[in-house]
């Protein structure tokens, strides 16, 4: 195999996706582009008239920032997790989705704790955190496992797109020269020697099973915020696997999700495959049964025990938040299950709808855990105004959800612009290890 | 003229409005309800005497629906035969209860057996009838003594009347009510029957006392249809160990953390950062390479 001549034909084959912005890309980055206007017309009005503007009130402190953090940090963990094991153990099907994968760690890794900035009153004091810390406080924990995960995923992610950039530097006839330069200076002069190929694997491989130690811990974190307070609902000592099962459950999703999106949009059929998205159907069948199960104990346990503030929650759980209960924990759950369980009614499609259903049911499942439980206190305040008491979202919360969502998407689509979202090394390799076999396979064969 | 007419009329109607709606609820409220009144007296632990009445109006219909009788004047008198004498007036509080407190030299007009009879009446209104009520009382001699025997903290209740010559005759069979003294009211230890006069309990060790460990300990006799009510206490301290006080020992509430949790970020965060140098350092060898191989070329 001729490595220079295919590497021409794949930079030749990705280009198209990198370089030339279709009517499509153009309808889609100007809508992402409004909403995320929208979102900073919403953050002025915010900062200019304070935290009255949301709909948080004195018991609910934590509404949909806090959901949106939660869910968009859950899709950084499992995108990590993910990405970890698929370099770390060289699963055979990595080339497919790690790009996806490593692209949806890191840009949602940006946006999510953005959403917690915005839940912040004052935000003047933001440094306070880094001057004042209470090393006991888990706060301050997952500020700095946050940061810690943040520069560790930048740092893996690069890792893993060198080769690409080397490719594109060496076989930049017609980009512009920016381009030239940018891939330049991002290749870091790699040219694919054995030494340098040696010691780049090394550190790939450190640093993925390092991301996926990271992501266990920041995520571990994140629900520890949660369970070491003693609130019904929320002090739990399973709360830290639960949210990592969930975390990979709705993170599987969104993965499924891209590559439906990705593999239809820029036509990548023969990269992204159906058994491609078998294999995710299943590791989305073994992740709800999971979930699931932790869904089921937690719930049971505390409808066991009786203690008084736990039937209270339930109490508000089963009726005022009927609906939002029964999408989340029942059909957020047992419709992927059904779907991707009978062989059936696995196809690209229904694994598609499965996905949705998994990360939608996800996002409620993450707004019963924060909101019920503020709304029903140990100590409940009287006569206060219902909307005090009750939280419901304003416009200003919607409009920077929004673009918080738009951001994800529109950060996601220059990074594909960036560097092509099928690593080409990666295809290269796998092309040169499955000649090889078939030429010891022949070898064997000869007497 | 036809104005001022219209005027008075209006104005007529107007305070017509807003009287007769209450007097009519209040002319069928007093239908509905049933007096209640009720009168005892407590024997203090300082030895004076508490008279008290209660009046209730409590609905006929609907045993929940109780109104307290407000402002109702009570006389309290000591009788005998056809001796009366008057021991104070009072008007029943917001919750219906009058209250008067008699020194503990007050004397008051006995019967043969040293039996005091004390009476509460209400002499009513033009809406309420008279109410009235009296008890027959016996003066009775409570002590509390707290004593610790062998480790065992003991509450012994002595309880006696005195005869007319003074002799002290020890009460049979009346019920006696052991508590302490909680921060909102009184925690019921133990309930027995006194026997010739005297009833001991064993005090649990466990019990939290007050900011510098003392209890306070009340022997009581509740309701005794020939002694009231009678009251003793008896402060000790018995230095049992105040829960509340324990120092908090939450490392997490105080102002610097545990070193246990210093050690293990640090070697986390060390771990992990090391890598990323790690990581870095090789990142610049490859460079390195690479630019000696651009040389070459």
């Amino acid at each position: 195999m001729d490595i220079a001549l295919r590497k021409k034909e794949l930079v030749k084959e990705f280009s198209p996706m990198m370089l030339k912005p279709g009517k499509w890309s153009k309808i889609w980055i100007a809508i992402l582009l409004a909403l995320i206007l929208g979102g900073l017309v919403a953050f002025v009005v915010q900062v200019t008239q304070g935290q009255e503007v949301t709909g948080m009130r004195d018991n609910v402190v934590w509404g949909i920032y806090t959901i949106n953090f939660i869910f968009f940090l859950c899709l950084s963990y499992s995108g990590a997790f993910a990405s970890g094991v698929l370099h770390f153990f060289n699963t055979p099907w990595k080339n497919a989705v790690s790009r996806i994968v490593e692209i949806i760690t890191v840009v949602s890794l940006i946006v999510g704790p953005i959403f917690i900035i915005l839940c912040m009153a004052r935000l003047d004091r933001l440094h306070y955190l880094f001057i004042y810390p209470r090393i006991q406080s888990p706060i301050t924990w997952d500020v700095i496992a946050i940061t810690t995960d943040l520069i560790g995923c930048l740092l893996y992610l690069y890792l893993t797109f060198i080769p690409d950039f080397a490719i594109l530097r060496d076989n930049s006839e017609g980009l512009p020269k920016w381009r030239k330069k940018l891939y330049t200076s991002l290749a870091i002069g790699y040219r694919d020697t054995p030494s340098q190929r040696r010691r780049l694997h090394k550190i790939t491989k450190i640093m993925s099973a390092m991301v996926i130690a990271l992501a266990i811990i920041t995520y571990s974190v994140l629900a520890w915020i949660f369970s070491l307070t003693l609130q019904p609902g929320w002090n739990s000592t399973i709360f830290a696997p639960y949210f990592i099962v969930a975390g990979l459950y709705s993170g599987v999703g969104v993965i499924i999700i891209a590559m439906y999106l990705i593999r239809k949009y820029f036509k990548l059929d023969h990269y992204i495959r159906k058994a491609h998205f078998l294999s995710a159907g299943v590791i989305l069948l073994i992740t709800a049964l999971l979930y699931g199960y932790f869904t089921f104990s937690e719930y049971f346990a505390r409808w066991f025990s009786h203690k008084t503030h736990d039937a209270n929650l339930l109490d508000t759980l089963f009726n005022d938040y009927f609906w939002m209960f029964i999408l989340a924990n029942y059909i957020g759950i047992l419709v992927p299950i059904a779907i991707v369980f009978f062989k059936k009614l696995r196809t690209i499609k229904t694994i598609t709808f499965a996905a949705v259903i998994a990360v939608v049911g996800l996002w409620f499942n993450r707004y019963l855990i924060v909101v019920p439980t503020q709304e029903t206190p140990y100590l409940p305040i009287q006569d206060t105004r219902p909307e005090f008491v009750h939280y419901s979202a304003t416009w200003v919360e919607w409009a920077l959800s929004f673009a918080g969502v738009a951001a994800f998407v529109l950060f996601f689509m220059l990074l594909m612009r960036l560097v092509p979202i099928i690593p080409m090394s990666g295809i290269i390799d796998y092309e040169k290890k499955g000649k090889a076999r078939r030429k010891g396979l022949t070898q064997q064969q000869q007497p | 003229m036809k104005f001022n007419l219209f005027t008075y009329i209006a104005y007529i109607l107007l305070f017509g409005l807003f009287l007769a709606p209450n007097v009519m609820a209040q002319e069928m409220n007093l239908r509905d309800y049933r007096m209640r009144f009720r009168f005892k007296t407590v024997k203090q632990p300082d030895q004076s005497r508490m008279l008290e009445a209660s009046f209730i109006a409590a609905n006929k219909k609907d045993r929940k629906d109780r109104l307290p009788v407000y402002g109702a004047e009570i006389s309290f008198f000591n009788i005998l035969e056809e001796e009366k004498v008057a021991l104070g007036t009072t008007k029943t509080s917001k919750e219906g209860i009058a209250r008067i407190l008699l020194p503990k030299d007050q004397s008051y007009l006995r019967d043969e057996e040293g039996k005091v009879t004390l009476k509460a009446v209400f002499e009513g209104t033009d809406e309420m009838d008279m109410e009235e009520r009296e008890i027959t009382v016996k003066d009775v001699q409570l002590s509390v003594e707290l004593s610790e025997k062998d480790s065992v903290q003991t509450v012994q209740v002595n309880a006696h009347t005195l005869d007319s010559l003074g002799v002290a005759i020890p009460l049979e069979e009346a019920d006696v009510i052991i508590s302490v003294q909680g921060m909102l009211s009184r925690m019921v230890m133990d309930e027995g029957t006194l026997e010739d006069g005297m009833y001991e309990y064993k005090m649990p060790i466990d019990l939290p006392g007050d900011m510098d460990g003392n209890m306070t300990v009340f022997a009581t006799i509740e309701d005794h249809e020939d002694y009231g009510d009678v009251v003793q206490k008896k402060t000790v301290k018995w230095e049992v160990t105040n829960i509340s006080n324990q120092e908090n020992k939450n490392h997490l509430w105080s102002e610097v953390a545990p070193i246990w949790m210093y050690v293990v970020l640090t070697i986390l965060l060390a771990g992990i950062w090391a890598n990323f140098a790690y990581t870095i350092s090789n990142l610049f060898k490859i460079k390195k390479e690479g630019q000696k191989l651009e040389q070459s070329l």
